[in-house]
């Protein structure tokens, strides 16, 4: 079946067509969700965030220049919105070196996972700082270039290699333990 | 520890971009750096899992709230053009007005131009149509300004009769007056006279009768 790209039917949103929107949304709501999932560590924080990434995007609609992919752009916003989430949760914290708190209240909801190699991705990526876990999740869960990485995250190319790989230093001890 | 040469090889073998000599390197490191070894196989492990990360079904969720009918298209009145097109026809407004642009119906024909001035025919005539409105005019205010003197030397006219006529009846009654008060002067000068004239013809007779008393009684008379 004939799919409509992204841009077309950010257009057609534009103009104020809801099936447009709609079929944006079906198209990304479910790695937006797996986003949000891996962002936050839980599946409410999750949807809470899907919903406020959404709203976001159609409010920024507009200011769409068709300058490269809308999942990129798309993802930017996701980005800027989840660091907005998680300075409304922990105002206090640095968003780029500390890294995630680990607690019985913060322990990510593995259970709702049924594969264990996810719930080890998953609670593996709870322990990265949000900075990490930003260039992590674009790069392994969305196969975006380093390039794209940067741009979405407003970063040199280098510091999101670097970023990278600091992130698997930390991920290889926790996946160690893991699976020892 | 940063090391910029195993970020940039992780990096590009990660895009699949390493060169044949990066892969040699790349390769060397693998065997002799444990720590790069297993990084890189750290990597690996993490790509694999993450393609086969379990996907989690989506919740109900409140999509509905997300469009808003502010981004809808607007109305033909408040689209763009709208702005641009009112800007347009005021400065066409302008340039009319400024450059005398005219529009002229004669016999039914319309007659779009520009205004340059009137040529010379015009000028005459115009000259000629205020001179002729300047005589009559003239004309007008020399006829009233006649009328006006005519009509204050009738009125002088008739002030100075009436004022002849007054000052002669005047002068008559005084000459009247005059001659009554002669008259009466003459009359009052003529009693004395007559009144003297008596008195001495009085003592006269009295002179007479006292000269005569010896003779006779005396002659007894009486004056008022």
């Amino acid at each position: 079946m004939f799919e409509r790209r992204d841009e077309q039917l950010v257009s057609k949103a534009l103009k104020g067509d809801r099936k447009a929107w709609f079929a944006l949304i079906k198209r990304y709501e479910q790695p937006i969700y797996q986003y949000g999932i891996r962002m936050t560590g839980n599946t409410h924080d999750a949807a809470d965030l899907m919903q406020d990434i959404f709203v976001s995007v159609f409010k920024s609609l507009a200011n769409y220049r068709h300058e490269g992919a809308f999942k990129g752009w798309l993802f930017k916003i996701a980005h800027y919105r989840c660091m907005e989430f998680y300075r409304r949760k922990r105002p206090q914290q640095s968003l780029d070196e500390c890294p995630e708190q680990e607690s019985e209240e913060e322990a990510p909801e593995t259970g709702i996972l049924s594969n264990e190699s996810s719930k080890q991705v998953l609670s593996a990526m709870q322990k990265l700082p949000i900075a990490q876990k930003a260039v992590v999740e674009l790069k392994f869960f969305h196969h975006f270039t380093f390039e794209e990485i940067a741009q979405q995250l407003g970063l040199s190319s280098n510091t999101v290699k670097s970023r990278l790989y600091s992130a698997l230093s930390r991920l290889k001890l926790d996946l160690e333990v893991e699976n020892a | 520890m940063r090391n910029p040469e195993y970020e940039s090889l992780i990096s590009k073998w990660l895009e699949n971009k390493l060169t044949t000599e990066e892969s040699l390197r790349f390769d060397q490191l693998c065997l002799e750096d444990e720590i790069f070894a297993q990084r890189v196989a750290n990597a690996s492990r993490f790509t694999l899992a993450a393609d086969q990360f379990e996907q989690l079904p989506l919740p109900e969720w409140n999509k509905e709230a997300t469009f808003f009918e502010t981004n809808a298209q607007p109305r033909w009145w408040q689209r763009q053009w709208m702005p641009m097109a009112s800007m347009a026809m005021s400065v066409v407004a302008m340039v009319m007005v400024l450059s005398g642009f005219q529009v002229q119906m004669t016999d039914g024909k319309m007659t779009l131009g520009f205004d340059r001035g009137p040529d010379e025919k015009e000028i005459n005539q115009l000259v000629a149509k205020r001179l002729d409105e300047y005589k009559e005019s003239n004309q007008l205010l020399l006829t009233q300004y006649m009328d006006a003197m005519a009509k204050q030397q009738q009125e002088n006219g008739a002030q100075l009769t009436q004022y002849l006529l007054s000052s002669s009846r005047q002068e008559r009654r005084e000459d009247f007056a005059e001659l009554v008060k002669f008259i009466n002067q003459q009359r009052t000068d003529d009693q004395r006279f007559y009144a003297r004239q008596i008195n001495d013809l009085e003592q006269e007779i009295e002179a007479i009768g006292s000269t005569y008393s010896g003779l006779s009684r005396p002659l007894e008379t009486s004056h008022e």
